[in-house]
C-alpha cells in the first residue's frame, strides 16, 4: 500500500478514471511513454488536445448553426475529433463522437444536435477531472526510485 | 547480527527447534511494499533511458513520420523514439515528399496517416513508389479504418504494412520488426 498519503489518493482518483469508463486503455499507453526525457508527456499531451481539439468544438458549433445542413462537413470534423479523443484514452467523449458520425451518416440532424450537447458535457467533465489529476500529481511530488542493491 | 539486520528492515528471523533442542528450521519474514501500477510499468521501461533487449534492433532506425493531427503525431513520434528510432515527424504529405526526395535524407522506414487533408497518404504512397523501389522505403500505413478495402488499396499501391489506430507500441514494435525482416534488414 503506497504510503504517501497524497500518492494514494492520486492512485485512488486514477483508479476511479478507468472505474468509471471516463478513460480507457489509451490513457495507459500515454504513461508507458512518459520517462525521464519527457517527465510531463501525459499532462502534456492533454493539455495540447484540450487545446487544438477546442477549435474543432468551435467548428462544429457553427456548422451546426449553418443552413443547409452540411452532414459530410460535420462527420469530416468529429473524424478528426474522434482522432484526438481516442490519442488520450478519452473513452466516453470518443463513444459520443462515435455516436455523432451514426447520425451524421443516417442524415439525422435532431440526434446530431442532442448528441454534440452531451459530447461537451463529457468533454468538459474531463477535462476537470484530469486538470485535478494532474495538480494533485504535482504536489504529490516525483516518485521516489526505489535504489537497487549492485 | 542477522537477527539485528533483518529487525532493522522492519522483519523477524527465528529459528524453530525440534524436541532434542537441535535447530531444525529457520524462519525469515520480510514485507515488501507493493509497486504501484504506474511505478511498475515506468521501471518496466527503464529509468535511466536503458531500453529492454527487444527494441534495440531499432535503434538508429531512420524514420519519417506524417500526421496531420498534432495529437497523434506527437505521440506515435514519442512511441517510435522508445523503440529507439531517430524519427523526423511532419505535418502534410508535401512536406513528407519533400523530406524523402532530399538525397542526404535517407529514411528506411515511412509511417503515414492515410487520412490527410490535400494530400492523403494513398496519393503520398503512390508517388514514393514511382521513384523508388517497391522495398524502399518500407511505408507503414496508419488508418482508423479496419476495413479490408482500405487495406488492400495500400497493399496494391506498394505500402509493406496497415497498422489501426490507435496505434499501441506492441503494435508498432510488432509491424516494425516485420517489415523489416521480411526485407531481410532485421537482425
Amino acid at each position: 500500500m503506497e504510503r504517501n498519503p497524497l500518492r494514494r489518493q492520486l492512485q485512488m482518483m486514477r483508479k476511479s478514471f478507468f472505474d468509471q469508463g471516463y478513460l480507457d486503455d489509451q490513457f495507459v499507453q500515454l504513461e508507458e511513454l512518459q520517462d525521464e526525457a519527457n517527465p510531463n508527456f501525459v499532462e502534456e499531451v492533454v493539455t495540447l488536445y484540450y487545446r487544438d481539439s477546442s477549435r474543432l468544438i468551435l467548428s462544429i458549433e457553427q456548422a451546426l448553426e449553418r443552413k443547409p445542413f452540411d452532414f459530410n462537413k460535420l462527420d469530416a470534423y468529429m473524424h478528426q475529433f474522434k482522432g484526438s479523443s481516442s490519442s488520450i484514452g478519452a473513452k466516453k467523449v470518443k463513444a459520443e463522437s462515435t455516436l455523432f458520425r451514426e447520425y451524421c451518416k443516417s442524415g439525422n440532424k435532431e440526434g446530431c444536435m442532442r448528441c454534440f450537447q452531451q459530447l461537451k458535457k463529457e468533454y468538459a467533465t474531463l477535462r476537470k477531472k484530469l486538470e485535478a489529476y494532474f495538480q494533485l500529481a504535482r504536489q504529490a511530488g516525483p516518485m521516489e526510485t526505489a535504489c537497487r542493491p549492485k | 547480527m542477522c537477527k539485528k539486520l533483518v529487525q532493522m528492515m522492519q522483519g523477524n528471523v527465528w529459528i524453530s527447534t525440534n524436541s532434542l533442542g537441535f535447530a531444525q528450521s529457520m524462519t525469515l519474514l520480510l514485507r515488501f511494499q507493493i509497486q504501484s501500477y504506474i511505478q511498475r510499468t515506468m521501471y518496466a521501461h527503464g529509468t535511466s533511458g536503458e531500453q529492454s533487449n527487444s527494441y534495440s534492433r531499432f535503434r538508429g532506425l531512420r524514420v519519417l513520420l506524417a500526421d496531420d493531427d498534432d495529437i497523434n503525431r506527437i505521440v506515435t513520434k514519442k512511441m517510435l523514439e522508445k523503440l529507439g528510432c531517430e524519427v523526423t515527424a511532419v505535418s502534410t504529405g508535401f512536406e513528407c515528399l519533400s523530406a524523402i526526395s532530399h538525397a542526404e535524407n535517407s529514411f528506411r522506414v515511412v509511417v503515414l496517416d492515410l487520412h490527410m487533408p490535400e494530400i492523403d497518404g494513398f496519393e503520398v504512397a503512390t508517388r514514393i513508389r514511382k521513384f523508388r523501389s517497391r522495398n524502399w522505403p518500407l511505408i507503414i500505413a496508419l488508418t482508423a479504418s479496419a476495413e479490408d478495402h482500405v487495406r488492400e488499396r495500400c497493399l496494391q499501391i506498394g505500402m509493406n504494412a496497415v497498422l489501426q489506430k490507435p496505434v499501441l507500441l506492441q503494435g508498432m514494435a510488432a509491424e516494425l520488426q516485420r517489415v523489416l525482416h521480411r526485407t531481410g534488414d532485421g537482425v
